[in-house]
This record gives structure tokens, sequence and C-alpha cells, in this order.
């Protein structure tokens, strides 16, 4: 498969898509030619030692981390060439990639249309690139949500199974760092590959050994509440996948109550934001990336210039947000209510998979939505699309997103979840879907 | 006037508390990776040896140690603070409403905590235009913090009860001297009703001067009816005055949230199996519940000595006398560092001995102290018989004679009249030598002049 | 959430924003806020867990090292005879 790839179809597909804010080098590629297992990419989020790692953001412009992540390590360490680092949301705070410093990413299948977020670099250049593996991270969703806009498979692991080491944080207690493919035979391959307990990082020291053996798949719950408000053309689609799975692969799916879910999307973005507000309080023009060198100034005034420079729109919204919801006589209220809703909705799944192997909804309400229409949507309107995806994020239960159908040719994808590190049921149950379902990818024209 | 501290203590571990660079570095920003200085990607990571200090500690302080702990980030803003939040502990402290005894008092311990010490800041430049040179060293060093009731009543007694537990520490987790000048403390003092904080007090020769400033400070201005503001206030230790603390551009808000990246430590288990040596206090109170002394002798004893100490219990257990503890006092607390230097087995046995013998009436008291100066001088004590020099001995006995014939006579019907000579000549000699022999020579004379 | 708060919050985050940008997130956050205030109906729960699969106990030996070299750390900021240049405290 990577003898396909040349230096110029990766430059020319940059060119059009802006998949990668950062693209390996001619010099590089040519001397890695042939001598690579298999190519893939890193969300632009992980650290690498020969790219820049930015994480969308310009405040960290320059920024090149003295060390590798540990699962971009893993994948060098097991034959992968890594080609590029691919755009993002700005720290993660996106659902369409329209908040990345370093342009903005095109769908493969209508470039009008957003390719999803924040992992819309990895998910777009999975599309448009066979054989491609791409690192990619989830923290609400950023891993389904651009999987199912652009037709590709995406597979969110427990949390905790795939080391957070290197990773530049968003949410460090929602951060997942997972795979974006094209098919169940690639997920068995390079799963295992990133997973596994690694010292640098404590979260991923308590987890079992990663089982992917054959796990039967006999009954499917969808949450109704996870109904309401889905698209026409989604709620369509999503309709036939399960009459598929139910005749085809004789798998039992019932509707089932969970009524916690509403309360899941306020309860990421209170945590998710405390979090980051935290996390992106060392960004202040004295250590990484943008450092000034006049330093003549106070530090209060000194620190609020760069960052109210250098931070994007999405990111102070957060920041503020974020910074609101942790403050002395709101934290109860907001911050810990958050935590209280994280348990209650965790027993709630963990009551349905009593009854259930996998919880199903469609992946994202609707279709990739047109840029045009995305500049028209205010931030709450945004922040809504994510109920689907938040609920099993917030939990950190693994999912996997696969296309189920596609509209006028735009993919849809629905999304499954597991227990905690049952993973083996989503990898099955992708093996049987691929067996009744066929996937299409876009016509690359450049 | 109440005084309340919080204490804050470097731990003696090798690395930092969430990562394994030196604590003990030279040069500026030496010790220091992406950990300590806050690099995206890096991650913490506890440091085991820290974590068990710190039990030790609230295990010590008699502290409830809860099953779980975890830590929390306090979010603000400072040059020398890399990630810009410090990781603390805030809803779950490894120790809380414990108790340190300290000169028969009892000072209540509200919390005990583990946190990550920020960097160090060297200002430079015009005042009013300092800039500030970091050095990130000191970034993550484990500190523990350790917060009182406001139960002291004196700068003076802040100071002891702070050097006290400063000792107790160091027996407990072996912290190096220096800290008794490098710790830090923030001090909480009311002479009325409102509480001002003297931030940042470096070493405890400042503690108590800052204290003493704060409360004729204060004691004046209540004196002239004036209110004493509540304000934080900081310690110039150059001007030995304590002034406002700049006043801030606005009151910080730390937003304290879970520290997601490390995960919960089951501190409960960890602290039943951990067992704490004796401290010096502990050992205090205990010879003084023990063997029904005072607590300022115990005290006198531990505080000369562990070693001191061990060898009045294997005494005061065997002879369980006031006696045997002024021997120990009067004769060996004195000179016991030097005497500590040079302790054999065979020398400890000997001074056990020797004032066994005292004690059980074998030896005279003079004897006795005989014995045990020339065993502390390093002699070997040979035996009073031997060295005895008869010619000497005898030359006395017979001036005493000589001087009272009568006892001669006495004698004949009374032995006990020898004992005046006996008494007479150990005087002489200052009991140099032992009584046994002085009346052998003293007996044989009287006979020897009756026979004649 | 007014201009005023926002403008407090702002300084708590060290961000110095535009008039336009206190306007638009004043409205934003209002939005947003009162979308969460759905939360108010979930129960209080005090057995809360930090991350959503337990992590216990996971520690490291106390054992000195360093991996990278300081020198490359230093690169990375403003240094002078050593120190880390930071601006002013005053």
């Amino acid at each position: 498969m990577s003898d396909k790839l040349s230096f110029e179809f990766l430059t020319r597909l940059n060119e059009k898509y802006k998949i990668f804010s950062q693209l390996i080098n001619e010099e590089e590629f040519l001397k890695a030619e042939g001598r690579y297992h298999f190519h893939f990419s890193a969300k632009d989020n992980l650290c690498t030692i020969d790219f820049q790692s930015r994480a969308g953001s310009r405040i960290l412009d320059g920024y090149t981390p003295p060390f590798d992540a540990t699962a971009v390590r893993r994948l060098r360490i097991s034959g992968g060439l890594l080609i590029g680092k691919t755009n993002m949301d700005e720290f993660g705070f996106g659902t369409f990639c329209t908040n990345s410093a370093y342009g903005v990413p095109r769908n493969p299948f209508d470039p009008d249309r957003s390719c999803g977020g924040s992992s819309g670099g990895a998910a777009a250049t999975v599309a448009l690139l066979d054989g491609h593996i791409a690192l990619a991270v989830s923290t609400g969703g950023s891993i389904s949500c651009p999987a199912s806009f652009c037709g590709v498979i995406g597979i969110t692991p427990t949390y905790g199974r795939v080391s957070r080491y290197g990773l530049i944080d968003y949410s460090n207690s929602l951060d997942k760092i997972g795979l974006i493919c094209r098919s169940a035979t690639d997920l068995r391959t390079y799963l295992p590959l990133i997973s596994g307990p690694d010292s640098l990082d404590p979260t991923s020291c308590s987890q079992p050994i990663l089982d992917l053996s054959s796990s039967r798949i006999k009954r499917i719950g969808i949450p109704k509440e996870a109904m309401e408000g889905i698209s026409g053309e989604v709620e369509a689609a999503f309709r036939k996948a399960i009459e598929i799975t139910e005749e085809q692969l004789s798998i039992k799916v019932e509707e089932v109550s969970m009524s916690s879910l509403r309360f899941a999307l306020p309860a990421y973005y209170v945590l998710a934001t405390s979090e980051a507000s935290t996390n992106l309080a060392r960004y202040c023009g004295m250590r990484f990336g943008i450092v000034k060198d006049d330093v003549n100034a106070h530090f209060n005034t000194f620190f609020s210039e760069v960052r109210s420079k250098f931070f994007g729109k999405e990111a102070k919204r957060r920041i503020l947000l974020g910074t609101y919801c942790r403050r002395i006589g709101f934290r109860d209220r907001y911050y810990l209510k958050a935590l209280s809703v994280r348990q209650i909705v965790k027993e709630e799944y963990l009551r349905i998979f009593q009854d259930f192997d996998l919880v199903v909804m469609p992946t994202m309400p609707f279709i990739a939505p047109r840029f045009s229409d995305i500049q028209k949507m205010k931030p709450l309107d945004m922040y809504k699309a994510d109920f689907l995806t938040v609920p099993p994020n917030l939990v950190g239960m693994p999912h996997i997103s696969l296309p189920c159908g596609y509209y006028h040719g735009i993919p849809i994808g629905f999304q499954l979840v597991a227990p905690h590190w049952e993973e083996r049921r989503l990898l099955h149950f992708a093996e049987c879907w691929e067996s009744v379902f066929e996937y299409q990818f876009p016509e690359v024209k450049l | 006037m109440k005084i309340g501290l919080e204490i804050h203590l470097q731990l003696p571990t090798t690395s930092k508390l969430f990562c394994s660079c030196s604590t003990s570095a030279t040069e500026p920003n030496e010790a220091i990776c992406p950990t300590c200085l806050g690099f995206p990607g890096s991650r913490p990571r506890l440091n085991r040896k820290a974590l068990e200090m710190g039990l030790m500690i609230a295990k010590r302080l008699e502290c409830r140690i809860p099953d779980v702990i975890w830590f929390s980030r306090k979010t603000y803003f400072y040059p020398d603070l890399p990630k810009n939040f410090q990781i603390t502990q805030y809803e779950s402290p490894i120790g809380v409403d414990g108790k340190f005894l300290f000169d028969g008092k009892t000072i209540r311990i509200l919390r005990v905590h583990l946190e990550e010490d920020p960097g160090k800041i060297k200002r430079v430049g015009r005042v009013g235009e300092e800039l500030s040179l970091i050095d990130y060293n000191r970034s993550g060093v484990p500190l523990v913090e350790i917060v009182t009731a406001p139960d002291l009543s004196t700068p003076k007694e802040a100071r002891d009860f702070t050097s006290s537990l400063i000792t107790e520490l160091r027996y407990l987790i072996g912290i190096s001297d220096k800290d008794e000048q490098t710790v830090r403390v923030d001090a909480n003092i009311s002479v009325a009703e409102e509480r001002v904080e003297v931030k940042n007090i470096l070493g405890l020769r400042n503690l108590e001067r800052a204290l003493e400033f704060e409360f004729v400070r204060q004691s004046k201005m209540l004196r002239a009816g004036k209110k004493i503001p509540r304000e934080t206030r900081r310690y110039d230790e150059e001007r030995k005055v304590t002034l406002p603390a700049r006043e801030k551009e606005f009151e910080e808000d730390y937003g304290y949230i879970l520290e997601p990246d490390l995960g919960v430590f089951n501190v409960g288990e960890i602290a039943e199996l951990m067992a704490i040596p004796e401290t010096p206090l502990m050992r205090v109170e205990r010879l003084s519940r023990e063997y029904g002394i005072g607590l300022s002798e115990a005290k006198k004893i531990v505080f000369t000595s562990y070693a001191l100490a061990d060898l009045f219990e294997d005494l005061y257990s065997k002879y369980p006398t006031s006696k045997a503890l002024s021997w120990i006092l009067d004769q060996l607390a004195a000179n016991w560092s030097t005497l500590e230097k040079k302790m054999t087995e065979d020398m400890r046995n000997s001074i056990l001995t020797t004032i066994g013998s005292i004690l059980s009436g074998s030896i005279s008291e003079n004897e006795g102290r005989k014995m045990l100066v020339s065993i502390i001088k390093g002699e070997e004590f040979v035996g009073a018989s031997q060295e005895l020099n008869n010619q000497e001995v005898t030359k006395i006995i017979c001036s005493i004679l000589n001087g009272h014939p009568e006892i001669i006579s006495d004698y004949k019907t009374n032995k006990r009249a020898a004992n005046f000579v006996i008494g007479q000549v150990m005087k002489f000699f200052k009991g140099r030598y032992s009584s046994d022999e002085v009346a052998k020579l003293v007996i044989n004379e009287i006979e020897r002049r009756l026979s004649r | 959430m007014d201009k005023q708060e926002v403008n407090e919050i702002a300084r708590i985050a060290r961000l110095a924003l535009s008039d336009e940008e206190i306007e638009e997130f004043s409205s934003d956050l209002e939005d947003i806020l009162s979308y969460f205030s759905v939360m108010d109906e979930a129960p209080t729960r005090d057995d809360f867990m930090l991350n959503p699969v337990m992590i216990e106990n996971v520690m490291r030996d106390d054992e000195q090292y360093q991996v990278i070299d300081p020198e490359i750390l230093r690169q990375s900021m403003k240094v002078f005879e050593g120190y880390v240049r930071g601006p002013r405290l005053s």
C-alpha cells in the first residue's frame, strides 16, 4: 500500500484539503521511502520530536517538543513512518475543525463541507489515503464526529487504555488517544500497538490487558433519548442500518431509556472547560511556543498580552467558561455537580450493560454541514451538536463510529458504545458490519 | 494573643515530588525536565517516598488519616510557577485533626498536606521595576504543610513549638539541619479580634521577631484606640518590621479542581501498615509515663541523647528509684556528648554495673562516683585494694588512732568503734579507696595495737 | 453573564479582551450557562471520582535521573546567566 504514496501527491493533497498543519519534508520522505511498513499521521496535539506540535494554536507556534508522545513512539518502533501532523481545532476546541490557526481542512466528499472536529485533519487524511493510519484524540467526540463526517472508522478506546504521555492536554480526565482508519483489520493490527500501560502516564497503569478475542454480540440497546433532535436523513440511514443489523447479523436491537443523558452535555462542557482553563494557564509567553524577548512589563500585563494575542476566540471562550465554573461560589453548582453527573451517567450505562452488549446511536445528529451554515451557528448550537458523542466520552467508555449510510454521497455514521475495557466487542461488531455493509471512499481528484 | 502557624517544610527526598529531577542541584536551572517546567504533554508521577514521609508526619501528629486521598490544582499566575497552577491538596489532605504535645501543652493540628514548591525568584534591577530571574530547580520539590489551630500564645512559644516540631520531624524522616533556618512559615496573629496574617517568614529567628513586632504594633494601636484591620503583611528581614503585603491587583481566585493525572491513593492502608519510629518527644512522654519521672527530667535525658535514654531505661527498669535518675542526670548527662563518642559496649556495661552496685548498696556512693569517673576517663578501673597505697593509708590511720586512743579500748567491747576511723580515712582520701579495703587496714591496725 | 462579570473572569484568567469580545462573550456565556442550569435537576453525589475509571496507587520510586539534557530545555526559554528571564514583579 505504501508504494503508491509519493511526496508530490501528499503535497498536492494537502494544498487542496489542508489536512496537515505540518507535512514531512521531502528529504525525510525520500530517505524513508521503501523502509517503512506503514504510514501514519499524528494529530497536531501529539508531541513529536521532529515536527512542531502546536495543537492548532498560534500560542504554540515554534514548539518542537524534546520528546515523542508514547503512542507516536510505539507506532514508529513498529515500523511506521510519520508523514505529518494533522490539522485540528485549537487544543481540540471545536466540532467542525474551523478553529485551527493553520487552515481549515476540507471534507473529502465535498470541499464545501466540514470534515468534523476536532480530529478533522486525521479523518480526512484517512478518507483520502488508502492504508493510512491516523492517531487521533477525543475529549468529547473528536474522533467519532470527524470519522462519521468523513466516512471512515474512528475508535475511541477506554479512558486510560492508551498512554497520554506527550498529549497536549485539553481535559485530562476526558482525553483519550485513538485511531482513525478504514477497516476493522487495521484496528486489529494497530490498536494493540498503541495500547497498554506506560509508566510515563499513571492513568494508563490501572488497565487490564487488551483482549481482542472474539466476543458474541446478541443484544444492542438504543437510548430513546438519543433519537430526539436527529435530522431526517441521519435518522433514515440509522434506521436502515439497524434493520441490517437485526436481519443480517441476527442481533436484537431494542430501545432503552437513559434519562440521565440530558445532563451529560452540560456536565461534559463544565468538566472539559474547567480542566482546560487550568491546562492553558501555562501558556504565558515564558517557556515554550511563543516566548517573548521583551520582558519589561508587569507579569500580569505581560501574561495577559501574550494570551490575548495568541489564543483564538474559541480558546478564550472556553477559558472564560472554565474559569467561571470552578470559581469559588460557583464551583458547587457547576464543577462538583458535573462530577456527580459523570457518576450518574456511568451508572446508567452500567445498568444498561447488564442486559445489552452494546449501546448504539447515530454519531452526529446531521450530516457534515457546509461552512456557510456553520458560520450562522452560535457557540451553544455547536456545543449541542456533540450531544450524541459526549455521553460515552464523559464516562470514558470505549466507542466506535462506523459508516452506516450515505445521503447524496455524503457519509453518515453510527456509534457503538461498550463497557470499560471491552474494546473487543466494538472490534467484533465492526468486523461483522463490514461483512454486510460496503464502505465508500471519495474519488481523489487533484 | 493567639497565634496559628502554617509551617512549610521540604521533605528530604532524592527526587522531586512529581518527576525524577534532583532536589539538590547547585547550578541554576540544572535539575529541570518537561514535567517540572510544565511543558505541554508532560505528566506528573507521584514519588512514593514523599507520600510515605507525609503520612509518617501525619501519623506522628496523631492526625486522622483518610482512606483515600487525591491531589488538586490551585491555579494562580506567577512567573515562578511553570504551569501557573500548583499541584497541592485541597479537599483531601493526608491528615486532619491532629495534635502535638509540647512542654505540657497541646497544640491542635488542623491539617497536614503535600504540595509542590514553585521555582525560586531572584529580583534584579531597581526597586519598582524589578525583573525576575527564575531558577526552576526548586520547582516540584516536595513540601509538607502543617497547619496549627491558633493555640500558641507568645512569639517565644511559637518559635519553641516550631523548633520542637522540626526536631521531631528530623528524627522521624531525616530532614536536614539547615531546615531550622529555611523553614517557611505563614503566621496568623490576633492580639484583639481581628486576625493579621504575616506571610513567608523564613527561619525560626525571624518568626519570633516578626511575631514580636506584630504584638507590639497591634498592642500600640489598641492602646491608641485604633481598630486593627484584617490584613496580610510580610516580614522585612533587613528592617525587622512587618509591612502590608503589596495590595494585590485583586483577590486571587484559585478555582481548585481535582488533579486528574495522578488518580487516587489508598493511604489508609499504607498508613496502617506503617510503623513510626519513636521520636524524641514521644520518648519523653513515654519515659515520664512509664517510669513516673518528671517531663522536664525525661526531656533532659532524651534531648541529651537517645543512648543516654537507653541507659536510663536499662537502669531504671532494675532500680526504679529517684536515685537512679539523679545518677544519670548528675553524673552522666553533663559530659555525655564527649562520653558518647568513645562509648563501647564494655564501658556501657561497666557504667551500668557500677551504678547498679551503688544503688544496691554494695559499694558506697563515693566509691561508685570514683569508679564512674575513671570509667568515663577511659582508665582501666582497677579494684581499690590493688591500688591501695598501704603505707599512705596506714599512716593516716595511725595518726587518727594516736589522736583518739579511746577507740582502741572501746573497740574491745564494741567493734563498731572502728567505723569512726574508717569514716575519717575515707573522708581524708575523698573516697579514693574502697571502704572494704580501708576497713581491713583500720581493723588490722587496731588489732595490731591491741595485741601489743 | 454581564459584561462586568466577563471582565472579572478575564482578569482572573489573564486575558485582556477588547470591548467587542466582552460584548460577544457576555452573550455567548449567558446562553451557555442558562443551558447548563438543566444540571440543577441532577442529584448531587459525594462519591464522585477523579477519573472515569478507577486509577489507584500508581507511584514511582524515589530515584533521581534526567532523560532530557536540561540545556535543550533552557534553549526554549530566554536565559540570562543560567536563570530564566521573567517579566517584572512590580
